[in-house]
């Protein structure tokens, strides 16, 4: 897709709001009743990706905590935290050998949210903001979404906006053309005035601002007693330094800090349908997603499961999803930028701008307690959850140039394992509502 | 693009009308597995993997909604 920056950025936040209020005006909210709970909910997953060399995989740790509060009959406060631990094998240059010139690293990030929900008898407004800081990355997030269900209860329609005031500390490389431009290396001070204030000092470091804007806009349709349908709209615009400020790719022999485009526009539509099996107390579940952006990424992406109860307080849930994209119109692969040059004014090292599929498989257990006649869990609760669930991922990196031009093959320029699963994850949940 | 989502739009207001579920038959659609993204921590962290897993982002829905079962 080509048009003006401004234009497709425009074009692609409209999208979802254009569509639903084509459907009509959303109804005033009818006398209030109360819906506010009060919940805690704790998550964490660990993620670990093999890879090449013997410098280790990738391993991720991702906390999270989130408590809601009823301040009123029909409001409810939302506070929440999220950590990722990040450490392993990174690929310092992206090159036809990418394995031999791979080093270690470690990062901690921290991000909190928070929000505050209305609640009406059909509708809800909730207002969030979000912050995140890790060393050399700040993000400050606001958002608002609103829901409402069409009088009958078989519509439900759902409108979100959020904006995003980001930060990346990048290398001072002052006027250097593109492929002059140094990487950081961890060893600049990314300076911070305050924990999300990013302070440049000169000839070292220097923060890049990055703005995202994205809408999102579903409707959800009850088509039978036993079949809820959903069909969404996402677009999103992300303005700003969009390289990785650490990545180096190797261009007719220079090694310069990869350079991508200032602005992205991104469209997504979803659709997706679960059906009912009351004889055997199960449900199904299908989705697809088709994806664009300006950068010349498109992929699709379907997925099923399958949900089944074992008497009233098991469940298992089984998935399984495959995507595949194209690569991004600058990406090339290793050996081209090598010996060719790079495609125009832009190029990057990004496994994930490049052509992929991936196709992630997994199960979920669920043991639910609730006092069937209205009475208290432990003395104190209404619902206790806990939640198990695993996943195993395969990445298959598809040439996105001729392979049989290719001398060097595409097998080292990214450190993925090249095994048959190349990462699982493993979720441990537990849900309190009182 | 565009005109796939009027389609779509269409089709699935198309059937609001005509086939509307009554109050009495949605004990099924207020299950929690006919919830989508019914955990919504387990809908985080996996949109915070595959997003950084691969080049599209979005786009994966919100949740509840439709049921009118309240």
């Amino acid at each position: 897709m080509k048009c003006s920056a401004s234009l497709c950025g425009l074009a692609y936040l409209a999208l979802p709001i254009v569509l639903p209020a084509m459907v009509g005006a959303i109804a005033p909210a009818a006398v209030s009743d109360a819906y506010a709970e009060d919940r805690v909910d704790s998550t964490t997953t660990w993620y670990q990706e093999r890879r090449k060399g013997n410098l280790g995989g990738l391993t991720v740790v991702h906390p999270q905590f989130d408590i809601g509060v009823d301040v009123g009959e029909n409001t409810t406060l939302d506070l929440g935290y999220s950590a990722d631990a990040v450490s392993g094998a990174t690929a310092a240059v992206y090159s036809t050998d990418a394995v031999s010139s791979a080093t270690t690293f470690k990062d901690l990030r921290h991000a909190a949210n928070t929000g505050i929900t209305f609640y009406g008898s059909r509708s809800t407004l909730s207002i969030s903001g979000n912050i995140g800081t890790e060393r050399d990355y700040n993000s400050i997030g606001v958002g608002v979404s609103a829901k409402i269900d069409l009088p009958g209860k078989n519509t439900a329609l759902a409108l979100s906006y959020n904006h995003g005031f980001d930060q990346v500390c990048d290398f001072d490389n002052g006027m250097a053309t593109a492929l002059e431009r140094r990487p950081l290396t961890g060893q600049q001070a990314c300076k911070k005035k305050s924990m999300l204030l990013g302070e440049d000092v000169k000839d070292d470091s220097i923060w890049r601002d990055l703005s995202l804007d994205a809408t999102q806009a579903t409707i959800t349709q009850n088509l039978s007693p036993s079949v809820v349908a959903q069909v969404g709209l996402f677009g999103q615009v992300i303005r700003g330094f969009q390289s990785n400020p650490y990545r180096r790719v190797r261009v007719s022999g220079v090694e310069a800090q990869e350079h991508l485009p200032n602005v992205r526009g991104r469209v997504a539509l979803m659709a997706r349908v679960n059906k009912y099996l009351p004889e055997i107390k199960s449900a199904m579940h299908a989705m697809f997603r088709g994806y664009t952006d300006t950068w010349g990424v498109n992929s699709v992406t379907v997925g099923l499961g399958y949900s089944q109860y074992f008497g009233n307080s098991l469940l298992l849930r089984t998935n399984a999803r495959i995507y595949q994209q194209s690569e991004a119109t600058f990406f090339k692969d290793a050996f081209f930028y090598e010996t060719e040059g790079s495609a125009g004014e832009y190029f990057t090292g990004d496994r994930e701008l490049g052509a992929i599929r991936n196709i992630v498989g997994g199960m979920k257990f669920s043991y639910i307690k609730f006092d069937e006649d209205g009475g208290n869990v432990l003395g104190v609760f209404d619902e206790v959850s806990f939640n198990l669930k695993g996943e195993v991922y395969l990445l298959d990196e598809l040439p996105a140039d001729p392979i049989e031009d290719n001398r060097e093959g595409i097998d080292r320029q990214f450190l993925s394992s090249g095994q048959a699963v190349d990462a699982f994850t493993l979720q441990l949940g537990m849900l309190f509502r009182y | 693009m565009f005109f796939a989502c009027v389609l779509a739009t269409g089709f699935l207001l198309g059937a609001c009308g005509k086939q509307a579920v009554r109050a009495s038959e949605k004990e099924f659609l207020a299950d929690r597995i006919m919830q989508f993204d019914a955990d919504g921590q387990e809908t985080a962290a996996d949109e915070h993997i595959l997003s950084n897993r691969e080049g599209s982002s979005g786009g994966r829905g919100t949740g509840g909604g439709g049921c009118g079962c309240n």
